[in-house]
């Protein structure tokens, strides 16, 4: 199989640092059954946050849901048939299976695909009639039309910044969803997720934080994409770990985010005046 | 010794981060070249969209142009250039006694020159104040950047062992700073309120409150005489740095008196409603006053702004905060080597605006579309195919399946390859297109042409018929403007771009230009990774003649970019009027070859780096120069400049598919 599913099923609460009222919008949104569209680049916290939400809410509607949430990471490859189903041979028989799509459509669990930009153009069929007021799955190879679930929440996420515009969303798909922008949080909030996701020291957590300020700012000139909350607190963890801070730094952020020889000098030059 | 060049890159990009802006590293050397201010090639300073760094430092390594940009920076975020002599007057009591309102002195004259100007001698004055706020800043910068400590510290003590102590006080004093524990007692004081300053409470006015104390003790080292005055300096880059920032708060203020004379102009226009047939003709002339003083004081200001704005344009030169720049090399035919960093290339984005006028482009998409198009279309790619035996697809594959099924039956293990998938054939093409932006070609085109396409074939119909008729109807001053040699540059352009779009290709459009080695200008009209919209139309329609013909560099820097795109396949074509030229393109105004030699060079590297070149010209003097500059004959001489679109696809056809 060419994607790559997660099947979510936690009894922990995932950490959300809120930055704004995103919590509250995709709440009405839930209860609506109205589609949301996640926009931000990589690594500021659109997976997490789903996560997040899809414990709220299942927590409070007490559903006995084994599978709540259905990740699928969208690849260039990926297509309508990876989302819905195949015929695969077991044995002597052909046999139907359903794809993480339609299982969620069954169950009425939130399916959330991630970075959704990057499939193959034919997926947008199955989100529009799964977006309006239909809801419905239609499945060709079987002939079964599916009726979603009343659970059943669509959840899409795209990172505009980095694509190129020839894979933007096309008009059509974009206002099927209520759209929720993310960015990379403030300093402090920053420093407070670094802290809580790593068990950092305030200060050291806060440093990081500057740094992800800082070599954000060489976005789109140096490299695509600036350094991720992700990196940053990966950064942490290594230093928890027991690595000295540059050295974590060092092969969490600044190899990581370019291949570009001057780049990454200049990103190590960042790092190594705000550490100590 | 270590050398700008070698770190300049990095530097750029370190800078940037820390900033959250691009500001310029250019060697200080650049700015004496240029300026009337006075400034001297081993000091570090700053105007508002660059850094200037001497071209060698001595330093221990790297590390110490990363000091002295931190520095720099650290004047910004420490607000030194925010220095207002009001607030000073206000704060600090000693520099009343220092301060009298200059003669000469208008509501222009800048913050600092007034400060430096209340002691005997300003330019002393300005260098202990200098000191004073290196402290502070460099004090600000270990606590908020500590990693930038130990460099600090190593570059400082290379300076220590290296440079021998002067006996001035100032000199002292940046011993102090260096790190340096035996200082002579007698600038205890200094070191005293060098040490003062390192609080993390003060702010600038400190500064000024020190320098007034410290002025005359050290006054009193010195000893000036009418034949040896200590050093004059006419006019000062904070100075300058400073007026520009209050430019700023003055057109805050001008919002502000701005939107108080609109809510004045409201309020007496509803008391006219109301007061009408009443007698409040009192309170309608005191509103009217009202407005008239209000609106004197905007126009003031408004004129300040103005003459303050162009004053420090023309001191500290135009401001290029939206351009990046680089420095390439240039070959020097006659020294046999390269010039190393020689031009300064600036990259600055053409924004177009609504005011461009891009119907005539539209009509020249539509008119060539069709001929392009057919060109191109022998390169469009095959789309999708379907791809059969693959481990993984949406399809079975019928045939794989009865074999497996055999297989299995026969009791073998199956060949897994059972699915088929649609792929896309893809083509990985870059090109960019580099537009010649020279002076020249603001020339018409012989023969004119007409303007509009749809009459182009009827009017050549008629002069077939009758070639003089046309002759005596026409009135005998040409009204109908000549079409240009750039009209046609920018119409090829919006064809090739439109129809580029319809293949996928991704592309880029440049225009270059500039004066002079340090002033190359490359304006973006598009880059490869932009879509083609009505800001590109725009922002094409906005290209026009301005000055010289610097090829080299633009050369240099198109292929810069094209191998940072990392595309597999890299198309590099250059559309000109004429032979390369500039003011200092070579030792001899006038001759060419210098300019030549330097471009074919330039070519060469391209194509040693994948970049496959060609050059399109409409200077029928062209394969003279051309068969030398162009490696293997890559060459397009125009005779009819209608063809440059037609032209264009097909050399872009050839390029792309050979």
């Amino acid at each position: 199989m060419s994607q790559s599913v997660n099947f979510f099923t936690a009894d922990k609460e995932p950490y959300y640092l809120p930055l704004a009222d995103e919590v509250e919008i995709f709440r009405a949104a839930y209860s609506a059954r109205l589609p949301i569209l996640l926009k931000g680049p990589t690594g500021c916290g659109k997976t997490r946050f789903v996560e997040h939400m899809t414990w709220r809410l299942y927590q409070e509607t007490a559903n006995s849901l084994e599978v709540p949430l259905i990740t699928v990471s969208c690849h260039e490859d990926l297509t309508a048939t990876d989302l819905v189903g195949r015929y695969l041979l077991k044995g002597d028989s052909t046999i139907w299976t359903d794809g993480p799509l339609t299982r969620a459509v069954r169950t009425g669990a939130v399916c959330y695909l991630d970075e959704v930009v990057e499939a193959r153009k034919d997926t947008t069929v199955l989100i529009h009639s799964l977006t309006d007021h239909r809801r419905v799955l239609p499945i060709d190879k079987t002939g079964e039309l599916l009726h979603a679930h009343p659970e059943f929440l669509l959840v899409l996420s795209y990172n505009p910044g980095y694509q190129s515009v020839l894979k933007d969303l096309k008009p059509s798909t974009r206002q099927r969803f209520v759209s929720l922008e993310f960015d990379y949080p403030s300093v402090e909030a920053e420093a407070a997720i670094i802290a809580h996701e790593a068990g950092l020291e305030n200060t050291d957590a806060e440093r990081l934080a500057v740094i992800g300020e800082r070599v954000r700012n060489l976005k789109q000139h140096g490299f695509e994409e600036g350094v991720s909350t992700r990196l940053l607190i990966y950064a942490a963890n290594l230093m928890t770990a027991g690595i000295a801070a540059r050295r974590a730094a060092d092969v969490a952020i600044v190899t990581a985010i370019s291949d570009d020889r001057i780049v990454q000098n200049a990103v190590a030059d960042i790092v190594d005046v705000i550490l100590p | 010794m270590v050398s700008l060049a070698q770190s300049e890159d990095t530097l750029a990009l370190f800078t940037e981060g820390i900033a959250g802006r691009y500001i310029h590293i250019k060697s200080t050397e650049e700015f004496v070249n240029h300026r009337r201010l006075a400034y001297r090639p081993d000091q570090t300073g700053q105007s508002s969209d660059a850094i200037y760094l001497p071209e060698h430092i001595n330093a221990p390594d790297h590390n110490g142009y990363r000091v002295l940009v931190m520095e720099q920076l650290g004047l910004r975020e420490c607000q030194t250039f925010s220095f207002r002599m009001r607030t000073a007057l206000a704060r600090v009591d000693t520099l009343k006694a220092h301060y009298s309102e200059p003669a000469t002195g208008t509501a222009r004259s800048g913050d600092f020159h007034l400060l430096f100007g209340s002691f005997t001698h300003p330019n002393l004055a300005a260098d202990l104040f200098t000191l004073l706020e290196k402290a502070r800043v460099q004090a600000y910068l270990l606590r908020t950047y500590p990693g930038l400590k130990r460099h600090l510290q190593n570059y400082h003590n290379h300076l220590l062992s290296t440079e021998s102590p002067d006996i001035d006080p100032l000199s002292w004093g940046h011993r102090y700073l260096w790190g340096e524990a035996n200082i002579p007692q007698q600038w205890s004081l200094l070191s005293c309120a060098l040490q003062n300053l390192e609080a993390s409470s003060t702010d600038v006015y400190d500064s000024v409150s020190e320098l007034c104390t410290l002025y005359s003790l050290i006054e009193s080292a010195y000893v000036f005489t009418e034949t040896d005055p200590y050093p004059q300096q006419q006019e000062s880059l904070p100075d300058w740095l400073n007026r520009e920032q209050r430019v700023e708060e003055w057109e805050e203020d001008l919002e502000q008196l701005d939107e108080r004379l609109m809510a004045v102009d409201m309020l007496a226009a509803e008391d006219v409603e109301a007061q009408r047939g009443d007698s409040g003709d009192a309170a309608i002339r005191e509103a009217e006053l009202d407005i008239k003083s209000l609106a004197d004081e905007r126009d003031t200001l408004k004129r300040r702004i103005d003459m303050e704005r162009a004053s420090v344009q023309h001191a500290l030169g135009t401001n290029r905060a939206n351009a990046r720049s680089f420095r390439y090399d240039e070959w020097d035919y006659q020294q046999r080597r390269y010039l190393n960093r020689w031009c300064r290339v600036y990259e600055e984005p053409l924004t177009g605006s609504d005011d461009y006028d891009t119907t005539e482009l539209r009509d020249a998409i539509k008119h060539f579309q069709p001929l392009v198009q057919r060109q191109l279309e022998q390169i469009r790619p095959t789309g999708l195919q379907r791809v059969s035996r693959v481990q993984d697809g949406d399809e079975l594959d019928l045939n794989a399946i009865i074999e497996a099924r055999q297989d299995i039956r026969a009791g073998h293990s199956p060949n897994e390859q059972f699915y088929s998938r649609k792929e896309r054939m893809q083509r990985d093409v870059c090109a960019v297109f580099l537009i010649d932006l020279s002076a020249s070609t603001d020339d018409p085109i012989e023969p004119p042409e007409p303007f509009d396409w749809d009459t182009y074939q009827k009017n050549n119909n008629d002069n077939l018929r009758d070639p003089f008729d046309s002759e005596f109807e026409e009135s005998p001053v040409d009204e109908t403007p000549k079409r240009k040699i750039i009209d046609i540059q920018r119409e090829a352009m919006v064809v090739m771009a439109s129809a580029l779009d319809a293949l996928g290709d991704s592309y880029g459009v440049y225009g270059f230009s500039g004066y002079g080695k340090d002033n190359v200008e490359i304006y973006t009209a598009k880059d490869p990774h932009e879509a083609f919209s009505q800001r590109t139309l725009q922002a094409i329609a906005s290209m026009t003649p301005k000055r010289s013909t610097r090829m080299g560099p633009a050369i240099r820097h198109a292929t810069h970019k094209l191998t940072q795109s990392g595309h597999a396949m890299k198309v590099l074509i250059v559309i000109s009027d004429g032979f390369p030229q500039d003011s200092d393109y070579g030792p001899e105004r006038g001759n060419h070859n210098y300019g030549v030699e330097d471009t074919a060079k330039s070519l060469q590297e391209a194509q040693q780096k994948g970049v496959e070149t060609f050059c399109v010209t409409v200077d029928r003097s062209g394969p003279d120069y051309l068969q030398r500059m162009c490696p293997n004959e890559r060459y397009l001489v125009i005779e009819d400049m209608a063809d440059l679109p037609d032209q264009l696809s097909k050399v872009y056809t050839a390029l792309t598919t050979g």
